[in-house]
Protein backbone atom coordinates (compact mmCIF):
# COMPACT_ATOMS: atom_id res chain seq x y z
CA UNK A 1 0.00 0.00 0.00
CA UNK A 2 1.22 3.50 -1.09
CA UNK A 3 0.67 6.05 1.29
CA UNK A 4 -1.78 7.50 -1.47
CA UNK A 5 -3.92 4.62 -1.13
CA UNK A 6 -4.15 5.54 2.42
CA UNK A 7 -4.69 8.80 2.32
CA UNK A 8 -8.26 8.24 1.08
CA UNK A 9 -9.55 5.57 3.74
CA UNK A 10 -7.64 7.75 6.08
CA UNK A 11 -9.18 11.12 5.59
CA UNK A 12 -12.36 9.69 5.43
CA UNK A 13 -12.47 7.55 8.98
CA UNK A 14 -11.12 10.91 10.61
CA UNK A 15 -13.43 13.10 9.06
CA UNK A 16 -16.69 11.25 9.75
CA UNK A 17 -15.45 10.56 13.12
CA UNK A 18 -15.09 13.65 13.87
CA UNK A 19 -18.55 14.33 12.94
CA UNK A 20 -20.28 11.72 13.50
CA UNK A 21 -18.69 10.29 17.02
CA UNK A 22 -19.70 13.04 19.54
CA UNK A 23 -23.33 11.93 18.05
CA UNK A 24 -22.78 8.02 18.78
CA UNK A 25 -21.22 9.11 22.42
CA UNK A 26 -24.34 10.80 23.08
CA UNK A 27 -26.44 7.91 22.07
CA UNK A 28 -24.16 5.32 24.39
CA UNK A 29 -24.35 8.45 27.44
CA UNK A 30 -27.88 8.23 27.15
CA UNK A 31 -28.02 4.45 28.24
CA UNK A 32 -25.90 4.83 31.24
CA UNK A 33 -26.89 3.51 34.39
CA UNK A 34 -24.93 6.00 36.55
CA UNK A 35 -25.66 9.48 38.13
CA UNK A 36 -23.73 11.54 35.95
CA UNK A 37 -22.96 12.20 31.77
CA UNK A 38 -19.96 9.72 31.16
CA UNK A 39 -18.14 8.12 28.51
CA UNK A 40 -17.72 5.06 28.42
CA UNK A 41 -21.15 4.45 29.98
CA UNK A 42 -21.29 2.87 33.03
CA UNK A 43 -23.78 0.23 33.28
CA UNK A 44 -26.74 -0.26 31.01
CA UNK A 45 -30.08 0.95 31.34
CA UNK A 46 -33.08 2.71 29.82
CA UNK A 47 -33.34 4.99 32.80
CA UNK A 48 -32.62 8.24 31.50
CA UNK A 49 -34.72 7.81 28.24
CA UNK A 50 -37.63 6.78 30.70
CA UNK A 51 -37.13 10.04 32.93
CA UNK A 52 -36.93 12.41 29.71
CA UNK A 53 -40.62 11.62 29.73
CA UNK A 54 -41.24 12.29 33.30
CA UNK A 55 -39.71 15.74 32.93
CA UNK A 56 -42.67 17.87 32.99
CA UNK A 57 -40.94 20.89 31.71
CA UNK A 58 -39.47 18.75 28.72
CA UNK A 59 -43.21 17.28 28.21
CA UNK A 60 -44.07 20.97 27.93
CA UNK A 61 -41.53 22.35 26.00
CA UNK A 62 -41.75 19.87 23.49
CA UNK A 63 -45.58 20.41 23.12
CA UNK A 64 -44.51 24.38 22.37
CA UNK A 65 -41.89 23.34 19.99
CA UNK A 66 -43.87 21.05 17.94
CA UNK A 67 -47.14 23.56 17.69
CA UNK A 68 -44.50 26.25 16.77
CA UNK A 69 -42.59 24.06 14.25
CA UNK A 70 -45.93 22.52 12.75
CA UNK A 71 -48.46 26.07 13.18
CA UNK A 72 -45.58 28.36 11.98
CA UNK A 73 -44.36 26.39 8.99
CA UNK A 74 -48.08 25.52 8.12
CA UNK A 75 -48.56 29.74 8.44
CA UNK A 76 -45.40 30.29 6.41
CA UNK A 77 -46.73 27.90 3.50
CA UNK A 78 -50.07 29.85 3.26
CA UNK A 79 -48.13 33.24 3.11
CA UNK A 80 -45.43 31.85 1.17
CA UNK A 81 -46.86 29.55 -1.59
CA UNK A 82 -49.35 32.60 -3.23
CA UNK A 83 -46.30 34.86 -2.81
CA UNK A 84 -43.94 32.82 -4.67
CA UNK A 85 -47.11 31.94 -7.34
CA UNK A 86 -47.07 35.45 -7.78
CA UNK A 87 -43.13 35.94 -8.23
CA UNK A 88 -43.13 33.24 -10.41
CA UNK A 89 -45.66 33.10 -13.15
CA UNK A 90 -46.91 37.19 -12.46
CA UNK A 91 -45.44 40.49 -13.87
CA UNK A 92 -45.12 41.64 -10.34
CA UNK A 93 -44.39 45.34 -9.63
CA UNK A 94 -41.45 45.79 -7.23
CA UNK A 95 -40.91 41.98 -7.23
CA UNK A 96 -37.15 42.31 -6.48
CA UNK A 97 -38.35 44.41 -3.37
CA UNK A 98 -41.04 41.49 -2.32
CA UNK A 99 -38.55 38.79 -2.98
CA UNK A 100 -35.84 40.83 -0.52
CA UNK A 101 -38.78 41.43 2.54
CA UNK A 102 -39.79 38.07 2.36
CA UNK A 103 -36.24 36.16 2.10
CA UNK A 104 -34.69 38.78 4.98
CA UNK A 105 -35.02 36.63 7.67
CA UNK A 106 -32.54 33.82 6.61
CA UNK A 107 -29.59 36.69 7.11
CA UNK A 108 -30.02 38.44 9.92
CA UNK A 109 -28.93 36.38 13.11
CA UNK A 110 -31.97 34.76 14.93
CA UNK A 111 -31.37 36.41 18.63
CA UNK A 112 -31.34 39.73 16.79
CA UNK A 113 -34.91 38.66 15.21
CA UNK A 114 -35.88 37.72 19.09
CA UNK A 115 -34.90 40.62 20.66
CA UNK A 116 -36.31 43.36 18.10
CA UNK A 117 -40.07 41.34 18.10
CA UNK A 118 -39.71 41.31 22.05
CA UNK A 119 -38.73 45.00 21.97
CA UNK A 120 -40.95 46.58 19.58
CA UNK A 121 -44.04 44.30 19.38
CA UNK A 122 -44.40 41.62 22.49
CA UNK A 123 -43.76 44.91 25.16
CA UNK A 124 -45.31 48.08 23.26
CA UNK A 125 -48.29 45.70 21.74
CA UNK A 126 -48.89 43.58 24.63
CA UNK A 127 -48.62 40.03 22.66
CA UNK A 128 -48.20 36.69 24.77
CA UNK A 129 -45.03 35.19 24.77
CA UNK A 130 -46.61 32.14 22.72
CA UNK A 131 -48.27 34.39 20.02
CA UNK A 132 -44.67 36.19 19.59
CA UNK A 133 -42.91 32.68 19.31
CA UNK A 134 -45.69 32.09 16.29
CA UNK A 135 -44.87 35.18 14.53
CA UNK A 136 -41.11 34.67 15.08
CA UNK A 137 -41.00 30.93 14.02
CA UNK A 138 -43.44 31.73 10.85
CA UNK A 139 -41.34 34.92 9.73
CA UNK A 140 -38.05 32.30 10.23
CA UNK A 141 -39.67 29.72 8.51
CA UNK A 142 -41.25 31.90 5.38
CA UNK A 143 -37.81 32.61 3.19
CA UNK A 144 -37.14 28.65 3.18
CA UNK A 145 -41.01 28.68 1.78
CA UNK A 146 -40.70 30.66 -0.77
CA UNK A 147 -37.24 29.32 -2.01
CA UNK A 148 -38.92 26.04 -1.99
CA UNK A 149 -41.87 26.55 -3.66
CA UNK A 150 -40.56 28.91 -6.12
CA UNK A 151 -38.19 26.44 -7.02
CA UNK A 152 -40.65 23.47 -7.83
CA UNK A 153 -42.72 26.09 -9.42
CA UNK A 154 -40.24 27.29 -11.72
CA UNK A 155 -39.30 23.84 -12.75
CA UNK A 156 -42.88 23.25 -13.97
CA UNK A 157 -43.97 24.72 -17.40
CA UNK A 158 -46.72 27.67 -17.06
CA UNK A 159 -48.34 27.02 -19.98
CA UNK A 160 -50.19 24.08 -18.65
CA UNK A 161 -51.89 26.35 -16.59
CA UNK A 162 -52.32 28.72 -19.67
CA UNK A 163 -53.84 26.02 -21.17
CA UNK A 164 -56.62 25.41 -18.19
CA UNK A 165 -57.65 28.71 -18.54
CA UNK A 166 -57.78 28.78 -22.18
CA UNK A 167 -60.50 25.66 -21.30
CA UNK A 168 -62.19 27.75 -19.46
CA UNK A 169 -61.10 27.25 -16.04
CA UNK A 170 -60.73 29.95 -13.33
CA UNK A 171 -57.48 31.25 -12.55
CA UNK A 172 -58.06 30.07 -8.87
CA UNK A 173 -59.38 26.29 -10.31
CA UNK A 174 -56.38 26.49 -12.62
CA UNK A 175 -54.11 26.77 -9.48
CA UNK A 176 -55.75 24.01 -7.82
CA UNK A 177 -56.22 21.67 -10.13
CA UNK A 178 -53.29 21.86 -12.81
CA UNK A 179 -50.35 23.23 -10.21
CA UNK A 180 -51.17 22.59 -6.63
CA UNK A 181 -51.08 18.55 -7.54
CA UNK A 182 -47.47 19.47 -9.40
CA UNK A 183 -46.15 20.85 -6.96
CA UNK A 184 -47.05 18.62 -3.77
CA UNK A 185 -43.18 17.39 -3.51
CA UNK A 186 -42.03 20.74 -3.50
CA UNK A 187 -44.57 21.81 -0.46
CA UNK A 188 -44.10 18.80 1.22
CA UNK A 189 -40.27 19.35 1.24
CA UNK A 190 -40.72 23.03 2.16
CA UNK A 191 -42.78 21.45 5.04
CA UNK A 192 -39.67 19.78 6.26
CA UNK A 193 -37.18 21.72 5.50
CA UNK A 194 -39.51 24.43 7.89
CA UNK A 195 -39.89 21.53 10.69
CA UNK A 196 -36.78 20.97 11.30
CA UNK A 197 -35.28 24.28 11.11
CA UNK A 198 -37.79 25.69 13.14
CA UNK A 199 -37.77 22.49 15.67
CA UNK A 200 -33.78 23.31 16.07
CA UNK A 201 -33.82 26.88 16.04
CA UNK A 202 -32.72 28.22 19.77
CA UNK A 203 -31.46 32.17 18.92
CA UNK A 204 -35.00 33.43 17.51
CA UNK A 205 -36.77 31.99 20.92
CA UNK A 206 -34.19 33.30 23.57
CA UNK A 207 -35.51 36.19 24.23
CA UNK A 208 -39.16 34.67 24.16
CA UNK A 209 -39.71 32.98 26.76
CA UNK A 210 -41.77 33.41 29.71
CA UNK A 211 -43.14 31.62 32.90
CA UNK A 212 -43.67 27.84 31.70
CA UNK A 213 -43.64 28.72 27.96
CA UNK A 214 -40.07 27.94 26.62
CA UNK A 215 -39.15 26.12 23.58
CA UNK A 216 -37.19 22.70 24.06
CA UNK A 217 -33.78 23.56 22.66
CA UNK A 218 -33.58 26.61 25.16
CA UNK A 219 -35.38 24.48 28.14
CA UNK A 220 -32.39 21.74 27.31
CA UNK A 221 -29.80 24.46 27.34
CA UNK A 222 -31.60 25.65 30.83
CA UNK A 223 -31.61 22.29 32.12
CA UNK A 224 -27.91 21.47 31.35
CA UNK A 225 -26.41 24.31 33.07
CA UNK A 226 -27.96 23.13 36.27
CA UNK A 227 -28.37 19.41 36.26
CA UNK A 228 -25.47 17.16 35.20
CA UNK A 229 -27.09 13.76 34.29
CA UNK A 230 -27.55 11.65 31.18
CA UNK A 231 -31.39 13.13 30.58
CA UNK A 232 -30.16 15.70 28.00
CA UNK A 233 -28.33 13.51 26.60
CA UNK A 234 -31.13 10.46 26.35
CA UNK A 235 -33.62 13.37 24.87
CA UNK A 236 -31.19 14.85 22.39
CA UNK A 237 -30.90 10.85 21.35
CA UNK A 238 -34.15 10.68 20.86
CA UNK A 239 -34.31 13.81 18.89
CA UNK A 240 -32.31 13.16 16.49
CA UNK A 241 -33.26 9.68 15.45
CA UNK A 242 -36.96 11.57 14.85
CA UNK A 243 -35.24 14.36 12.58
CA UNK A 244 -33.35 11.71 11.06
CA UNK A 245 -36.22 9.73 10.23
CA UNK A 246 -38.17 12.35 8.79
CA UNK A 247 -35.66 13.59 6.57
CA UNK A 248 -35.08 9.39 5.29
CA UNK A 249 -38.62 9.16 4.80
CA UNK A 250 -39.09 12.35 3.19
CA UNK A 251 -35.84 11.71 1.02
CA UNK A 252 -37.29 8.00 0.52
CA UNK A 253 -40.74 9.39 -0.86
CA UNK A 254 -40.56 13.00 -2.33
CA UNK A 255 -36.46 13.05 -3.43
CA UNK A 256 -36.49 15.59 -0.65
CA UNK A 257 -32.93 16.79 -1.57
CA UNK A 258 -34.22 18.01 -5.01
CA UNK A 259 -35.62 20.59 -3.48
CA UNK A 260 -33.00 21.63 -1.01
CA UNK B 1 -46.63 35.36 -17.75
CA UNK B 2 -49.81 36.64 -16.12
CA UNK B 3 -50.48 40.50 -16.50
CA UNK B 4 -52.73 41.08 -13.98
CA UNK B 5 -51.30 43.54 -11.37
CA UNK B 6 -53.84 43.69 -8.72
CA UNK B 7 -53.87 40.11 -8.68
CA UNK B 8 -50.35 39.66 -8.31
CA UNK B 9 -50.36 41.86 -5.61
CA UNK B 10 -53.11 40.22 -3.72
CA UNK B 11 -51.17 37.10 -3.60
CA UNK B 12 -47.57 38.37 -2.69
CA UNK B 13 -48.70 41.62 -0.22
CA UNK B 14 -49.70 39.69 2.81
CA UNK B 15 -46.09 37.52 2.87
CA UNK B 16 -44.50 40.57 2.48
CA UNK B 17 -46.58 42.77 4.92
CA UNK B 18 -46.20 40.11 7.30
CA UNK B 19 -42.11 39.77 6.96
CA UNK B 20 -42.21 43.57 6.81
CA UNK B 21 -44.36 44.26 10.14
CA UNK B 22 -42.83 41.03 12.13
CA UNK B 23 -39.27 41.08 11.24
CA UNK B 24 -38.06 44.40 9.02
CA UNK B 25 -39.74 47.30 10.91
CA UNK B 26 -38.77 45.70 14.57
CA UNK B 27 -34.91 44.86 13.57
CA UNK B 28 -34.60 48.62 11.74
CA UNK B 29 -35.89 50.33 14.92
CA UNK B 30 -33.53 47.92 17.08
CA UNK B 31 -30.60 48.61 14.91
CA UNK B 32 -31.57 52.37 15.64
CA UNK B 33 -31.25 52.47 18.88
CA UNK B 34 -27.81 52.63 19.16
CA UNK B 35 -27.33 55.86 17.25
CA UNK B 36 -29.73 57.37 18.95
CA UNK B 37 -28.51 59.89 21.63
CA UNK B 38 -30.30 60.14 24.78
CA UNK B 39 -30.58 64.33 23.90
CA UNK B 40 -32.02 63.35 20.84
CA UNK B 41 -30.93 63.49 17.32
CA UNK B 42 -28.13 60.79 16.37
CA UNK B 43 -24.80 60.26 17.61
CA UNK B 44 -22.35 57.42 16.98
CA UNK B 45 -20.62 58.28 20.69
CA UNK B 46 -22.74 54.17 21.86
CA UNK B 47 -20.05 52.70 18.93
CA UNK B 48 -16.73 54.51 20.31
CA UNK B 49 -18.02 53.87 23.90
CA UNK B 50 -18.19 49.92 23.17
CA UNK B 51 -15.09 50.17 21.12
CA UNK B 52 -13.07 51.81 24.05
CA UNK B 53 -14.20 49.10 26.51
CA UNK B 54 -11.19 46.16 26.40
CA UNK B 55 -13.49 43.68 27.56
CA UNK B 56 -15.90 44.35 24.11
CA UNK B 57 -13.03 44.45 21.96
CA UNK B 58 -11.55 40.84 23.18
CA UNK B 59 -14.83 39.57 22.60
CA UNK B 60 -15.20 41.35 18.96
CA UNK B 61 -11.38 39.99 17.72
CA UNK B 62 -12.01 36.71 19.15
CA UNK B 63 -15.23 36.58 17.67
CA UNK B 64 -13.46 37.70 14.72
CA UNK B 65 -10.26 35.37 15.01
CA UNK B 66 -12.75 32.38 15.84
CA UNK B 67 -14.66 32.73 12.70
CA UNK B 68 -11.27 33.02 10.69
CA UNK B 69 -9.61 30.03 12.30
CA UNK B 70 -12.62 28.02 11.56
CA UNK B 71 -12.99 29.18 8.20
CA UNK B 72 -9.52 28.57 7.26
CA UNK B 73 -9.63 24.92 9.10
CA UNK B 74 -12.92 23.66 7.64
CA UNK B 75 -10.92 24.48 4.12
CA UNK B 76 -7.78 22.56 4.59
CA UNK B 77 -9.66 19.42 5.98
CA UNK B 78 -12.44 20.19 3.32
CA UNK B 79 -10.54 20.05 0.53
CA UNK B 80 -9.18 16.60 1.84
CA UNK B 81 -12.58 15.31 3.10
CA UNK B 82 -14.12 16.51 -1.11
CA UNK B 83 -10.99 14.76 -2.61
CA UNK B 84 -11.13 11.80 -0.90
CA UNK B 85 -15.57 11.77 -1.27
CA UNK B 86 -15.52 12.45 -5.29
CA UNK B 87 -12.62 9.57 -5.26
CA UNK B 88 -14.98 7.06 -4.46
CA UNK B 89 -17.27 4.94 -6.36
CA UNK B 90 -20.61 6.10 -7.20
CA UNK B 91 -22.43 3.97 -4.45
CA UNK B 92 -19.58 4.69 -1.65
CA UNK B 93 -20.05 8.42 -2.52
CA UNK B 94 -23.50 8.61 -2.09
CA UNK B 95 -23.15 7.08 1.14
CA UNK B 96 -20.41 8.62 2.59
CA UNK B 97 -21.97 12.18 1.34
CA UNK B 98 -25.04 11.17 3.69
CA UNK B 99 -22.97 10.57 6.44
CA UNK B 100 -21.32 14.04 5.99
CA UNK B 101 -24.76 15.50 5.68
CA UNK B 102 -26.29 13.74 8.76
CA UNK B 103 -24.64 15.74 11.31
CA UNK B 104 -27.39 18.85 9.80
CA UNK B 105 -29.90 17.20 10.55
CA UNK B 106 -29.32 16.66 14.45
CA UNK B 107 -30.24 19.27 16.60
CA UNK B 108 -26.84 21.76 17.28
CA UNK B 109 -28.00 21.46 20.89
CA UNK B 110 -27.15 17.52 20.97
CA UNK B 111 -24.15 18.52 18.44
CA UNK B 112 -22.69 21.03 20.89
CA UNK B 113 -23.64 18.70 24.13
CA UNK B 114 -21.54 15.89 23.21
CA UNK B 115 -18.03 18.00 23.47
CA UNK B 116 -18.69 18.29 27.00
CA UNK B 117 -18.91 14.43 27.63
CA UNK B 118 -16.04 14.57 25.35
CA UNK B 119 -13.79 17.59 26.57
CA UNK B 120 -14.92 18.14 30.44
CA UNK B 121 -12.84 17.24 33.45
CA UNK B 122 -13.76 13.94 33.44
CA UNK B 123 -14.31 13.57 29.84
CA UNK B 124 -12.57 11.45 27.65
CA UNK B 125 -9.86 13.45 26.41
CA UNK B 126 -8.45 14.02 29.83
CA UNK B 127 -9.24 10.05 30.70
CA UNK B 128 -6.71 9.42 27.82
CA UNK B 129 -4.33 11.77 28.30
CA UNK B 130 -3.96 11.03 32.21
CA UNK B 131 -4.05 7.17 31.83
CA UNK B 132 -0.83 7.71 29.14
CA UNK B 133 0.58 10.16 31.73
CA UNK B 134 0.42 13.02 29.63
CA UNK B 135 -0.90 15.45 32.88
CA UNK B 136 -1.63 14.53 36.43
CA UNK B 137 -4.29 16.83 37.06
CA UNK B 138 -7.10 17.28 34.18
CA UNK B 139 -6.90 19.72 31.68
CA UNK B 140 -9.25 22.77 31.29
CA UNK B 141 -10.28 22.29 27.57
CA UNK B 142 -13.73 23.00 28.65
CA UNK B 143 -15.18 26.65 28.56
CA UNK B 144 -12.24 27.98 26.57
CA UNK B 145 -11.45 29.02 22.91
CA UNK B 146 -10.66 26.14 21.95
CA UNK B 147 -13.28 24.21 22.73
CA UNK B 148 -15.70 26.58 21.29
CA UNK B 149 -13.56 25.83 17.95
CA UNK B 150 -13.50 22.66 18.01
CA UNK B 151 -17.72 22.90 19.09
CA UNK B 152 -18.07 25.33 15.34
CA UNK B 153 -15.92 23.32 13.29
CA UNK B 154 -17.56 20.40 13.99
CA UNK B 155 -20.85 22.27 13.28
CA UNK B 156 -19.80 23.81 9.74
CA UNK B 157 -17.73 21.52 8.22
CA UNK B 158 -20.50 19.44 6.47
CA UNK B 159 -21.38 22.86 4.93
CA UNK B 160 -17.99 23.47 3.46
CA UNK B 161 -17.43 20.04 2.32
CA UNK B 162 -20.94 19.83 0.15
CA UNK B 163 -19.65 23.23 -1.38
CA UNK B 164 -16.05 21.50 -2.06
CA UNK B 165 -17.39 18.49 -3.20
CA UNK B 166 -20.19 20.18 -5.84
CA UNK B 167 -17.20 22.50 -6.53
CA UNK B 168 -14.84 19.74 -7.25
CA UNK B 169 -17.44 17.43 -9.54
CA UNK B 170 -17.57 20.68 -11.59
CA UNK B 171 -13.91 20.74 -12.27
CA UNK B 172 -12.85 19.42 -16.08
CA UNK B 173 -12.20 16.00 -15.67
CA UNK B 174 -8.77 15.86 -17.52
CA UNK B 175 -6.97 19.30 -16.28
CA UNK B 176 -5.45 17.26 -12.85
CA UNK B 177 -3.40 14.40 -15.12
CA UNK B 178 -3.22 17.10 -17.69
CA UNK B 179 -1.21 19.08 -15.19
CA UNK B 180 0.48 16.44 -14.15
CA UNK B 181 1.60 14.93 -17.48
CA UNK B 182 3.59 18.43 -18.10
CA UNK B 183 5.21 17.96 -15.13
CA UNK B 184 3.39 19.73 -12.07
CA UNK B 185 3.75 18.29 -8.09
CA UNK B 186 0.65 17.79 -6.45
CA UNK B 187 1.67 20.99 -4.51
CA UNK B 188 1.52 22.80 -8.20
CA UNK B 189 -1.55 21.14 -9.19
CA UNK B 190 -3.89 21.94 -6.10
CA UNK B 191 -2.64 25.38 -6.02
CA UNK B 192 -2.11 26.58 -9.50
CA UNK B 193 -5.22 23.87 -10.71
CA UNK B 194 -7.74 22.87 -8.20
CA UNK B 195 -7.65 26.23 -6.07
CA UNK B 196 -8.59 28.38 -9.13
CA UNK B 197 -11.21 26.05 -11.01
CA UNK B 198 -12.80 25.21 -6.88
CA UNK B 199 -12.62 29.19 -6.40
CA UNK B 200 -16.24 29.68 -6.32
CA UNK B 201 -16.94 26.48 -4.38
CA UNK B 202 -14.45 27.69 -1.28
CA UNK B 203 -15.67 30.95 -1.49
CA UNK B 204 -19.77 29.52 -0.94
CA UNK B 205 -18.79 27.05 2.01
CA UNK B 206 -16.33 29.69 2.86
CA UNK B 207 -19.23 32.38 3.12
CA UNK B 208 -21.88 29.82 4.85
CA UNK B 209 -18.90 28.72 7.91
CA UNK B 210 -17.91 32.43 8.36
CA UNK B 211 -21.11 33.61 8.84
CA UNK B 212 -22.53 30.94 10.71
CA UNK B 213 -19.32 30.86 13.02
CA UNK B 214 -19.87 34.40 13.61
CA UNK B 215 -23.28 34.39 14.89
CA UNK B 216 -23.54 30.88 16.57
CA UNK B 217 -25.10 31.43 19.64
CA UNK B 218 -25.54 27.80 20.52
CA UNK B 219 -21.63 26.64 20.63
CA UNK B 220 -20.08 30.06 22.67
CA UNK B 221 -23.10 29.51 24.82
CA UNK B 222 -22.75 25.68 26.00
CA UNK B 223 -18.74 25.32 25.35
CA UNK B 224 -17.58 29.13 26.29
CA UNK B 225 -19.68 29.21 29.64
CA UNK B 226 -19.76 33.07 30.90
CA UNK B 227 -16.17 33.90 30.96
CA UNK B 228 -14.98 33.21 27.19
CA UNK B 229 -17.78 34.85 25.51
CA UNK B 230 -18.69 35.74 21.59
CA UNK B 231 -20.10 38.72 20.06
CA UNK B 232 -23.41 36.47 20.14
CA UNK B 233 -23.20 35.77 23.88
CA UNK B 234 -21.87 39.16 24.75
CA UNK B 235 -25.39 40.45 23.25
CA UNK B 236 -27.67 37.93 25.14
CA UNK B 237 -25.79 38.97 28.61
CA UNK B 238 -25.93 42.69 27.87
CA UNK B 239 -30.30 42.09 27.42
CA UNK B 240 -30.12 39.11 29.83
CA UNK B 241 -28.09 40.48 32.90
CA UNK B 242 -27.00 44.27 32.29
CA UNK B 243 -30.67 45.60 30.67
CA UNK B 244 -28.05 47.29 28.21
CA UNK B 245 -29.71 47.37 24.78
CA UNK B 246 -28.00 50.34 23.42
CA UNK B 247 -25.26 47.98 23.88
CA UNK B 248 -27.37 45.29 22.55
CA UNK B 249 -27.95 47.56 19.75
CA UNK B 250 -24.89 48.11 19.04
CA UNK B 251 -23.67 44.60 18.74
CA UNK B 252 -26.86 44.00 16.51
CA UNK B 253 -25.39 46.30 14.15
CA UNK B 254 -21.75 45.00 14.31
CA UNK B 255 -23.15 41.15 13.41
CA UNK B 256 -25.05 42.23 10.58
CA UNK B 257 -22.72 44.38 9.16
CA UNK B 258 -20.24 41.24 9.05
CA UNK B 259 -22.90 38.75 7.73
CA UNK B 260 -24.36 41.44 4.85
CA UNK B 261 -20.75 42.52 4.00
CA UNK B 262 -19.39 38.37 3.61
CA UNK B 263 -23.14 37.85 1.49
CA UNK B 264 -22.44 40.69 -0.36
CA UNK B 265 -18.21 39.12 -1.46
CA UNK B 266 -20.63 35.96 -2.13
CA UNK B 267 -22.66 37.56 -5.09
CA UNK B 268 -19.65 39.37 -5.86
CA UNK B 269 -18.13 35.85 -7.20
CA UNK B 270 -21.18 34.85 -8.62
CA UNK B 271 -21.86 37.49 -10.39
CA UNK B 272 -18.24 37.48 -11.55
CA UNK B 273 -18.48 33.48 -12.48
CA UNK B 274 -21.61 34.28 -14.76
CA UNK B 275 -20.22 37.22 -16.22
CA UNK B 276 -17.04 34.37 -16.96
CA UNK B 277 -19.45 31.81 -18.17
CA UNK B 278 -21.59 34.30 -20.84
CA UNK B 279 -17.93 35.52 -21.98
CA UNK B 280 -16.92 32.42 -23.08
Amino acid sequence: MTLRSLFIPITLLLVIAFLIGPFLIIVAASFSAGETLAFPPQGFSLRWIAKVFTVESFRASFGMSLFLAIGGTAAALILGIPASYALSRYKLPGAEIVRTIVSAPIIVPGIIVGLALLRYIVVPFQVGITLALFLAHTALVLPYAVRVVSASLDNLRSDIEEAAVLLGSSRLGAFFRVVMPNIRGGIMSAFILGFVTSFNQVPVSLFLSGPGVRTLPVDMIAYMEIVFDPSVAALSSLLAFLSIGIVFIAERFLGFSRYV
Amino acid sequence: MFQNRAEALALALPAAIFAAAVFLVPVVILLSDGFRSPAGGWTISAYTDFFSNSLNQTVFLRTLRLGALVTIASAVIGYAAAFAIVSLEPGAKGKVTGLVVLPLMISPVARTYAWIVILGRTGIVNQAFQALGITEAPLRILFSETAIFIGLLQLFLPLMIISLISALENMPKDAIPAALVLGANWFQVFWKVVLPLTKEGLVIGGTLVFTGSLTAYITPAILGGSKVLMLETLLYQQVAVSNNFVAASVIAFILIVMSFAANILLKRVATARNKQRSQA
